[in-house]
């Protein structure tokens, strides 16, 4: 842990990657077993109904990525968006890279989400899979042998147990550094500023403040790691990926307006996973960062209706009801939204209104599966 | 702390004693009968993984083994199956794909086959309804005779093995702890890990109609003649075969 600490002061950030070897082939058993797993992975994921197939979407994320890392790097990754509401992405040893969608939802630029796409990409150009698993397995090799030496000669080594466990995270957190640093070399390469990648791990606290807060939760920032922790800590990450960009004075314009304009098609179906997630604080905080960027849309405004029509208390619904109101006048014109309008003014004894909303539904969508639900709440 | 807990549960199976209970099981449905010479059979890609267990029971995957015992164990089915008169066909994914159908289905089937051997065929947590005489009802749905390649065949074929053959390291690993008796502290060490399982599917309702499972599994999936063996024995009981009993409904072994 210590020598994460020393982190921010031990290496230093440099501005160029190192030279990228292109078409990489895995070269020894262990790494050719690691790719060929991989590969049976890959080939499922590429089935997966989770899988996204936005052609526009799936373009602009790998415009991102080729930005960050360079044309002849990206040429090695294949991106698979995969709907999924929590913040995260991945890179497998053979170069699938996973983005969730909740990653989409909270980058609030290109810069941002290319420097967790230049992460990824430098956990592969670094062949971290290989060596974390060689990790993994020297790590329990030598588990395996304590307990059965200890278990013969009846010797307590839980101490030893403890030491070799510590030492296993301790690699994995020195990984997830080791990526940061050359991700912030590739975004300082990049037109991206630099900065984004310490603002990315600054609004994940945020918004971590803000779930702790809606939850009744105390929230507490830690600099150290845990013991079983794979990732140093988002304040250890912040503050020194904030100090090495700060040295190396990389500015350019992060692209706001890019990404907003590439996820706004799918907006809709994001927040709607996202409202799903049981979690009032955080939506609340994610949807008003939304609107501060591009002011309350219609789709905004619906989502925020939502969150408070499932936390569902009588003061909920009232508020509910009058989002829906402003969403239908901001111009969202979903059926579901005179629906949802007309079960929250029911539900607070709104009885005319709330039945004219849900006839208003009905005419818009007679098809629709709950239909006959409906109506019967028209009836005295 | 998910990985912490992960290398204390290797370790812990890792050294349980030899289970006793019976590893290979299988079973079909009541009353199924398939005529010798008949069918038509279509293979879906069998999940075949082959590797080393290391030291502390980590598999190591290795890809020659891995691509060898596909291609060992593809034509030792074949053989197999002609000498039953049936015919096996490999899956033959369309050009375009088939919007992802066949590998879903393939995790259907591992759901259902895990399920068939956790609630039916092997001791431990047994459903009370699945207990009962004459009882195998599995299905994957109707849903299955979509898949434009399944089209003109009889039935399905799903294959899943995993050999994990005991590195040098765990070998030593399994004679030290052994060799702990003569302090009077064995310490049991299992070395490998071979197991499979394969099922047949009728294609017109989706219902599972034969299904085999072996947590000791043998035969050298690396060589053909390991290949052929092990085929034999994933095939154990096959309706039709000359070593199946006949319906009705039977738990074997």
């Amino acid at each position: 842990m210590l020598a994460l600490l020393g982190g921010a002061k031990g290496p230093k950030p440099s501005r160029a990657p190192p030279a990228y070897v292109a078409n990489y082939e895995p070269q020894t058993v262990d790494e050719r077993g690691l790719w060929s797993m991989a590969d049976e992975y890959e080939r499922e994921l590429r089935d997966s109904s989770l899988v996204m197939r936005e052609e526009a979407l799936d373009g602009y994320v790998r415009r991102v990525l080729c930005q960050t890392v360079g044309d002849d790097r990206c040429r090695a990754v294949r991106i698979y968006i995969v709907e999924d509401p929590r913040f995260s992405a991945s890179m497998a040893a053979n170069g699938t890279m996973q983005v969730h969608t909740g990653l989409l939802l909270r980058a609030r630029s290109e810069a941002e989400l290319g420097a967790v796409l230049g992460h990824e990409f430098a956990h592969f150009e670094l062949r971290h899979s290989l060596a974390g698993f060689k990790n993994r397995r020297s790590a329990s090799d030598a588990l395996a042998w304590v307990q059965v030496l200890g278990g013969i000669s009846r010797q307590d080594t839980r101490d030893s147990e403890f030491t070799l466990i510590s030492s296993f995270y301790r690699f994995e957190r020195a990984h997830e550094t080791a990526a940061d640093l050359l991700g912030l070399a590739y975004l300082a390469k990049s037109p991206y500023p630099a900065r984004a990648a310490s603002e990315v791990w600054q609004h994940v606290m945020a918004e971590q403040d803000a779930t702790a807060q809606g939850r009744k939760l105390k929230v507490k920032h830690r600099y150290t790691a845990d013991y079983f922790a794979t990732h140093p800590t988002e304040l250890n990450r912040a503050v020194y990926l904030l100090e090495m960009a700060a040295t190396l004075a990389d500015d350019g314009d992060p692209g706001v307006e890019g990404h907003r304009a590439a996820i706004t098609p799918h907006i809709r179906r994001f927040l709607n996973a996202q409202v799903r997630m049981n979690d009032f604080g955080g939506s609340e905080y994610m949807l008003r960062e939304l609107a501060a960027r591009g002011g309350w849309t219609g789709d905004l405004l619906f989502a925020r209706g939502e969150l408070y029509r499932q936390r569902a208390n009588p003061r909920d619904l009232v508020t509910a009801a009058q989002f829906f109101g402003d969403a239908i006048k901001a111009g969202y014109a979903e059926p579901e939204v005179h629906r949802n309008l007309g079960l929250s003014l029911l539900r607070s004894g709104d009885v005319t209104p709330g039945r004219a909303a849900l006839s208003k539904y009905l005419s818009l969508k007679p098809e629709a599966g709950d239909a006959k639900a409906i109506s019967s709440l028209l009836k005295d | 702390m998910k990985i912490g807990l992960g290398l204390a549960i290797v370790l812990a199976a890792g050294s349980l004693p030899c289970a006793t209970l019976a590893q290979e099981k299988s079973a079909s449905r009541p009353g199924f009968v398939l005529p010798p010479a008949s069918a038509r059979i279509v293979l879906m890609r069998p999940t075949i993984r082959v590797g080393e267990q290391s030291t502390g029971g980590l598999f190591e995957p290795n890809a020659d083994w891995s691509t060898q015992a596909r291609e060992h164990i593809g034509l030792a089915l074949r053989k197999a199956q002609a000498s039953l008169g049936n015919e096996v066909i490999e899956y033959d994914e369309p050009a375009g794909g088939d919007r992802g159908f066949a590998t879903q289905y393939g995790h259907l089937f591992s759901s259902l086959a895990g399920s068939v051997q956790e609630y039916q065929l092997f001791t431990g947590n047994r459903l009370p309804t699945k207990k009962r005489k004459g009882q195998f009802e599995w299905s994957l749905g109707a849903g299955v005779a979509q898949l434009p390649a399944l089209q003109n065949a009889d039935y399905a074929l799903f294959i899943w093995t995993q050999d994990a053959y005991g590195s040098a390291g765990r070998k030593l690993l399994q004679a030290v702890g052994f060799l702990g008796a003569i302090v009077g502290a064995p310490m049991m060490v299992s070395s490998g890990v071979h197991r499979g399982y394969a099922g047949l599917i009728e294609i017109k309702t989706g219902d599972l109609v034969w299904i085999n499972a072996d947590h000791a599994m043998g035969g050298d999936v690396r060589t053909p003649e390991g290949a052929a063996k092990r085929v034999a024995q994933l095939l154990d009981n096959f309706p039709g075969a000359p070593n199946a009993k006949s319906a009705p409904a039977r738990v074997v072994r």
